[in-house]
């Protein structure tokens, strides 16, 4: 008898399977951090924070906070001699010698409740010396700027990672491809422009919350909101002095990331504390303000490009200038410096390519990952640019991209070649939906309409030996038990890496159990759930921890009933042999085993399975040239349109239509898939309108959401449409690669054209606000 | 002021006092110390960010019939202290008789903060940028105070001194809005410009609302209110004299428009510059009288 169920029917990956965790956050009985209980032990941690951009410490008193009833600990920098860092170790987990922002951990408190800690922290006598600041990256990369991390030559740092001691430029990432010099008489257009990207903030609804506990022995245990359990594990322990087997760290869902919760910030600050008061835990949860004041930013910009193209519209060359505003401490900023600096070009194929981009030092609040990973800020000049050296030479905007954006085989900046890619597909579709070359009709005399596109690419920006594994087992009632150690931040990573498991393996969709949550003492490795890397890279890990499994269970059936493995498959939990037609549910001796063909004992076991994943051939580049084999491991690539009204009244910009693109190779879940879509449309729209946060002086102005606008459900445009297109990747789980933060990258340079349709006024920087808008008219003669 | 990277909710006692009189008399005893609170959603606000600091927060919102809404047709409405927003917008009589107030109201934050928020709580936090202070002087509101000496009523065209600042005494308590019956065939807006769509600040509010005035060379009556422009929630009473003179053209409407953005003085925050705000009284006012003017008419058509 054939099984009913063909192999390829029953897999589901492709199909829209509902969220995993969909049910548990619905009904509010998910877990996060800030939800577990740690009974009348836990002590309440408080930060002491600089009130300077930039100063000395010359004196720390706490005797008065020490003497506070009520106070368990108080700790400074002299507790914590050392740095830390993920690619450029350039912090101490408290101040010692200097503070570099104005939120910068001077000291920290534990005490028996939160006002206590409070009071505790007012009481804590912070001498200092102020220093000169500096607060614009281009000043801050001059010889003339006061230099704020003099020890930069003796930092620990990656080798890919080319920092420039005695300055503030604690990356410099060149680009020297082909002759540009000699490139831009061969153009027939050459433009010049300049752009400031204003620093924002991820802005999560769960803000960040650790909870830490060292025991007597030594051992320590962080409960926290984190895309990065594993990279905390390493960083935390070895600037503590702990073995990292030493140190455990348990991830809870998490209430919104986006980077923010990546590499090592706040939750070093409650491990550090709980050092000094064994035995009990520690909490530390970030208000609001400190959110603003003192989580990662995304960084600052300011970014010159010149291009040129030739009468056909052929791009010939490009030199592009990137000052990132680092922050205080760019130990993870600086690859955003590089991932810039490789994709510099944007998805278009440009034979002679000088690039330079600085990560500077000033004293903002720290830099860190974002959404994008500094693409959205590079694409949103160089997009703009694009649509207008297009325009002045009169060639079509879609057209000037058709032509020159990149194809499987064309030259990267990098020197290498491009992988097979669906960008020109994505281009046209994206064009087709918006309905491109039509100029509709404004919906009211006081409003004027326009259309504007933007492509992008990206790549996922990590160590080349960035790895992932996976396990997985199963149960006596055929249930499969997943072990990830990525983490689920609202993208479906979960659901995701169950479908691909059910699949890979054999079972159910329904039959796949995540266990949850991610402990690193249980879990597998996962480097860090960032760089939209967990589809692709965890997903190959999967797909060998289940090809384990399966050669487990097939060789056991294949010696019962005296068949070869070619015959059997696994079937929706059965192994079915192809030949015999003989059939058993695989939960029958997943556990027990199978008595042997004679009767005499048994054999099998438990069944467990388990693969890893590293990418095999991403190389370095030369330092001064940037040239090499293959940078990165592959590129997701798409594009954007947007249809836009601007109120001629006010200033206002309503987004009447948002058309995404994507090759993301294959959609493993393709409302996930679409979910991504919208979430990065709709970010990137509220980067482009609303926010900026308002630095002054070193201070935010805007530390909460009154001030700090981010769009809500109202501010979205009634038509978005989200288009899947697949071109498969070579070494990717079905072909799939990333697309949670791609989705984000062409947005504003997208509104940015639309508006330039609409008004024929273009800007240095976001947020396009209605004021912004409004006087530029006003100045344009555009309305009286 | 340092910058405040970990703002805290300073100490405080609360005090449930049984009635006015005790409320009043803990207030008058404690001028500088003690201060009544109805809903919170600002005064915890600023307490939080070391604006305010009181020894004594006076919970005024469960007295002597400050928790009803109540309207006569003779009379007009008086709307309870203690009532929130969300119960002024469902109320039918505010729906029927005066609908730009359940608009203003409408435009207030979140729906969960309206359930705290109060308008009696709004007009004595005395923000320029109030949403509700804009109908409530348009419709020619009184408020009913519990003084320590005796009930009083107060003219709301001269509560307002400055950005927080009221005529009210220590010890007076605000136990109602009264708001008269709204002049026949009348029509109003609220128009408030946020940097997004939804639950902002204003950075400019205009409200209009206009009746049907015979003994007016023009034949209506025109009040505009304008929020977010001055220290205080200002009156463009100029443009208000104007439109009462003249014929209503859009001719007059844009001068009158233009009369009360000269009346504005606005200042720059971080929601705004003054050169925007000016130019958005001037557009919005037009806006306003345009589209109050336009629903007169219709209303006239229809009659």
């Amino acid at each position: 008898m054939a099984h009913p169920i063909t192999p390829k029917s029953s897999s589901p990956v492709g199909e829209s399977k509902p969220r995993i965790d969909a049910r548990e956050k619905v009904t509010g009985a998910a877990l996060y951090a800030d939800d577990i209980q740690f009974g009348n032990k836990l002590l309440y941690a408080r930060i002491k924070r600089s009130p300077y951009p930039h100063a000395l410490i010359k004196k720390i008193d706490v005797s008065r906070a020490l003497a506070l009833p009520g106070v368990k600990a108080v700790v400074t920098g002299q507790d914590f001699p050392g740095f830390i860092g993920l690619y450029l170790k350039d912090r101490h987990i408290f101040c010692r010698e200097r503070v570099r922002y104005v939120g910068d951990p001077v000291a920290g408190v534990a005490a028996i409740n939160p006002e206590t800690a409070e009071k505790a922290v007012n009481l804590i006598d912070v001498e200092y010396e102020v220093l000169e600041p500096v607060f614009d990256p281009e000043f801050g990369a001059s010889p003339q700027a006061p230099v704020l991390h003099p020890e930069l030559g003796q930092y620990i740092v990656a080798s890919f990672i080319l920092p420039r001691p005695g300055s503030n430029i604690s990356n410099h990432f060149k680009i020297r491809k082909g002759d540009v010099s000699s490139a831009w008489q061969k153009c027939s257009k050459v433009i010049e422009r300049k752009y400031r990207i204003p620093h924002i903030q991820h802005v999560p609804i769960e803000p960040h919350v650790a909870i830490a506990k060292v025991e007597e022995s030594g051992e320590a245990t962080l409960w926290d909101s984190s895309q990065s359990p594993f990279a905390q594990r390493d960083l935390i322990a070895e600037t503590l002095g702990i073995p990292q087997s030493k140190m455990r760290v348990i991830a809870p869902l998490v209430g919104g990331g986006f980077g923010g919760k990546a590499g090592v910030s706040m939750e070093s600050l409650a491990v550090a504390i709980a050092s000094k008061v064994r035995g009990y835990p520690v909490k530390l949860l970030l208000t609001r303000e400190e959110e603003f004041f003192t989580a990662f930013v995304r960084q600052g910009l300011v970014a010159t490009f010149k291009m040129g193209c030739d009468v056909d519209g052929k791009l010939l060359a490009m030199q592009n200038t990137f000052f990132w505003d680092g922050g205080a401490y760019t130990e993870y900023g600086v690859n955003i410096t590089r991932a810039a600096g490789y994709s510099c070009t944007g998805p278009y194929e440009v034979p002679n390519v000088h690039t330079d981009s600085y990560c500077v030092y000033t004293n903002h609040p720290v830099g860190g990952p974002m959404r994008g990973f500094g693409m959205p800020e590079m694409h949103s000049g160089l997009e703009q640019c694009i649509d207008e050296l297009a325009h002045e030479i009169g060639m079509d905007a879609v057209e000037f991209r058709r032509r020159n954006c990149l194809k499987g085989g064309s030259i990267l900046p990098t020197g290498g070649r491009m992988h097979p890619t669906g960008l020109s597909e994505c281009l046209e579709k994206a064009a087709e939906a918006i309905d491109w070359g039509r100029k509709a009709q404004p919906s009211a005399p006081n409003k004027r309409r326009g259309k504007g596109l933007a492509l992008m690419w990206k790549a996922p920006a990590m160590p080349g030996n960035a790895g992932s594994s996976a396990w997985i087992e199963l149960a006596e009632d055929g249930t499969l038990t997943l072990g990830v150690g990525c983490q689920d931040i609202g993208q479906g990573a979960f659901t995701v890496a169950a479908q691909m498991a059910a699949a890979a393996f054999g079972v159910p969709y329904e039959s796949v159990r995540v266990a949850t949550p991610v402990d690193t003492r249980y879990s597998p490795y996962e480097w860090q759930t960032v760089a939209s890397r967990i589809t692709w890279s965890t997903g190959n890990a999967i797909i060998a921890a289940a090809q384990d499994a399966r050669r487990q269970v097939l060789n056991l059936v294949a010696r019962a009933w005296g068949e070869t493995t070619d015959d059997l498959d696994i079937v929706n939990g059965m192994v079915v042999s192809f030949k015999s037609e003989r059939e058993i549910p695989v939960k029958d001796f997943a556990v027990a085993g199978l008595p042997k063909p004679d009767g005499n004992g048994w054999m099998g076991g438990p069944i467990i399975g388990r693969g890893n994943f590293i990418p095999a051939d991403v190389t370095g580049l030369d330092p001064e040239t940037g040239q090499g084999e293959h940078a990165v491991v592959h590129f997701t690539t798409g594009a954007q349109a947007i249809e836009l009204e601007v109120d001629l009244d006010t200033g206002r910009i309503e987004i009447l239509k948002g058309v995404a693109a994507f090759d993301v190779g294959k959609a493993i879940n393709p409302e996930l898939v679409k979910a991504q879509m919208e979430g990065g449309l709709i970010q990137g729209i509220s980067s482009a309108l609303f926010e900026r946060l308002q630095l002054k002086d070193g201070v935010v102005q805007n530390a909460s959401f009154v001030d700090y606008r981010i769009a809500t459900s109202s501010d979205l445009p009634k038509s978005v449409q989200s288009i899947i297109v697949e071109v498969p990747q070579a070494d990717g789980p079905w072909g799939a690669r990333g697309i949670g933060e791609h989705s984000m990258v062409p947005t504003l340079p997208a509104i940015a054209n639309a508006i330039y349709d609409a008004i024929g006024i273009r800007f240095e920087g976001p947020p396009f606000t209605a004021e912004k808008i409004y006087l530029a008219m006003l100045d344009a003669g555009i309305v009286k | 002021m340092k910058p405040q990277t970990h703002p805290t909710l300073p100490e405080f006692d609360y005090i449930k006092p049984e009635s006015l009189a005790e409320a009043s008399q803990f207030l008058a005893l404690h001028p500088d110390e003690a201060r009544p609170f109805l809903g919170g959603t600002d005064i915890f606000v600023r307490m939080r960010d070391g604006f305010l600091v009181p020894k004594f927060l006076v919970d005024v919102k469960h007295l002597d019939g400050t928790d009803a809404i109540r309207f006569d047709p003779l009379v007009g409405l008086t709307i309870g202290a203690a009532v929130n927003m969300n119960r002024v917008i469902a109320s039918p009589e505010v729906q029927k008789y005066y609908p730009l107030l359940a608009e203003a109201c409408r435009s207030v934050a979140s729906y969960q903060l309206r359930t705290r928020a109060t308008i009696a709580g709004n007009l004595c936090n005395a923000s320029p940028a109030g949403d509700t202070i804009g109908a409530c002087l348009v419709l020619d509101g009184k408020l009913q105070i519990h003084g320590t000496a005796c009930p009083r009523l107060e003219t709301l065209s001269e509560f307002f001194l400055g950005p927080g600042k009221t005529t009210l005494k220590p010890g007076d308590i605000v136990t109602a809005v009264s708001l008269p019956v709204p002049p026949g065939g009348s029509a109003g807006t609220y128009l408030k410009l946020g940097r997004n769509k939804l639950s902002d600040l204003s950075i400019v509010g205009v409200t209009v609302l206009g009746s049907p005035a015979p003994s007016l060379p023009s034949g209506f009556r025109f009040r505009i209110a304008l929020s977010s422009v001055a220290p205080i929630p200002l009156i463009a009473a100029e443009a208000e004299a104007a439109l009462a003179e003249q014929a209503i053209t859009s001719g007059s409407i844009h001068a009158a428009a233009c009369l009360a953005s000269e009346a504005s003085t606005p200042i720059d925050d971080v929601r705004g510059s003054a050169r925007y705000r000016k130019q958005m009284v001037r557009n919005l006012t037009e806006m306003a009288l345009n589209q109050v003017w336009q629903k007169l008419q219709r209303q006239d058509a229809g009659r």
